[in-house]
């Protein structure tokens, strides 16, 4: 075989091996750690985020979405988060002074040595505009809420970062997005691996 | 192209995945450069972490002692950073994603003021924050691999592609800092999500 075909086939191989997604390239939270039992209780706030034209500023929608990780069980609640002890509790308008600039949606997680989490609280950079499934003029540069928070309860549960593109746990989102409403195979297998 | 624009945007290509954590918008560079406060180049040389008054949040709070400030503006020689997150009595808390400052790190931060203090907080998370390499005598950037909720990469001065990816001059990137607070574009208007 001539140098330059086995270059050639060599380079790539390269090129396939560096671009081809691992099958499952699921990351947990480092330390590892889970909530002492399932279902966790996510309570979403029931002061919504005006940006969203569905009724409830997001409120139901992320209420009923986020329940799609089947470890999880939701509700509204008129009680605000408290940080530090749990539910942990969805917030919908507020930056809780943490999540602003160019942050989209925060996770602040607590756990001790033992690595159990008791409390993740999840806010939202009202800076910005966000629709959900709920709203009847579909989506024009604004975010996806119900994607949002599905993956931000991903982090509540213990889950990280995913190197595979299309996941939910996948690290970026564009705008008008809903894909991470749903899970996908590596998302499933992220939870199934902490419960 | 020019020749920065190109490092620049090679640079950024290369750290897509690692900069764009969880739910943060990427901002252009010129509009961190322009929107921080201070650019410096320093060490952190001690980090300690306590509740706010209201006893809901962790902060870590760092002492970086500045080597250098990038841009027009110069500033103390040393500087109090406060990020959110921190172990306190073994209770641990995280802003999933954010950037964390770890003690002896050489570092260049993009800094703003918290609007509740006079301590600084990073500018624009993780694309405020950048670990100072040694490549050949030479000073390079790369972006921080390690964000809260993620394991501990292990300490190295040194560069190494294989961990570090892509990298950028110091002076280079000293150049764009001052072209983009001066108003002089280092790269086209972009937005990733």
């Amino acid at each position: 075989m001539k140098k330059q075909t086995i270059f050639a086939l060599a380079i790539a191989a390269v090129i396939v091996v560096a671009s081809a997604d691992p099958a499952m390239a699921y990351v947990l939270l480092s330390p590892r750690r889970t909530w002492a039992s399932t279902p966790v209780n996510v309570p979403v706030y029931s002061a919504g985020n005006n940006s969203i034209a569905d009724g409830s500023g997001g409120v139901n929608a992320v209420s009923n979405a986020i329940e799609v990780w089947g470890v999880v069980n939701s509700s509204v609640t008129n009680t605000a988060a408290v940080r530090g002890q749990a539910p942990a509790t969805i917030t919908l308008n507020s930056n809780g002074h943490i999540c602003n600039g160019s942050c989209l949606a925060a996770t602040l997680t607590g756990y001790y040595t033992g690595n159990t989490i008791t409390d993740a609280d999840v806010y939202t950079n009202t800076k910005y505009k966000y629709y959900s499934s709920g709203e009847a003029d579909g989506c024009s540069g604004e975010y996806d809420i119900e994607g949002i928070m599905v993956h931000e309860v991903g982090h509540v549960i213990g889950i990280g970062h995913s190197n595979v593109s299309g996941a939910t746990m996948y690290p970026s989102v564009a705008a008008c997005n809903a894909g991470n409403r749903s899970l996908e195979a590596d998302d499933i297998a992220a939870k199934n691996d902490l419960y | 192209m020019h020749r920065r624009s190109l490092i620049l945007v090679s640079l950024l290509l290369a750290l897509a995945v690692p900069l764009s954590a969880s739910q943060f918008i990427d901002m252009p560079f010129d509009q961190v450069a322009r929107e921080a406060t201070y650019v410096v180049r320093g060490q952190v040389v001690d980090t300690w972490s306590a509740w706010d008054a209201s006893h809901e949040v962790i902060y870590t709070y760092a002492t970086v002692r500045v080597s250098r400030y990038f841009g027009e503006i110069a500033g103390p020689d040393t500087l109090m950073v406060r990020e959110v997150g921190g172990t306190v009595d073994g209770y641990t808390q995280e802003a999933i994603g954010f950037p964390a400052l770890r003690r002896s790190e050489n570092v260049v931060l993009f800094l703003s003021q918290w609007e509740d203090g006079a301590d600084y907080r990073i500018h624009a998370y993780n694309q405020g924050k950048y670990l100072v390499r040694e490549r050949g005598g030479v000073e390079v950037l790369v972006s921080d691999p390690v964000k809260q909720g993620e394991a501990r990469a292990e300490r190295h001065d040194r560069f190494d592609m294989a961990t570090d990816g892509a990298a950028l001059g110091i002076e280079e990137f000293a150049l764009m800092v001052n072209d983009a607070r001066a108003g002089i574009s280092t790269s086209g208007p972009r937005t990733r999500e």
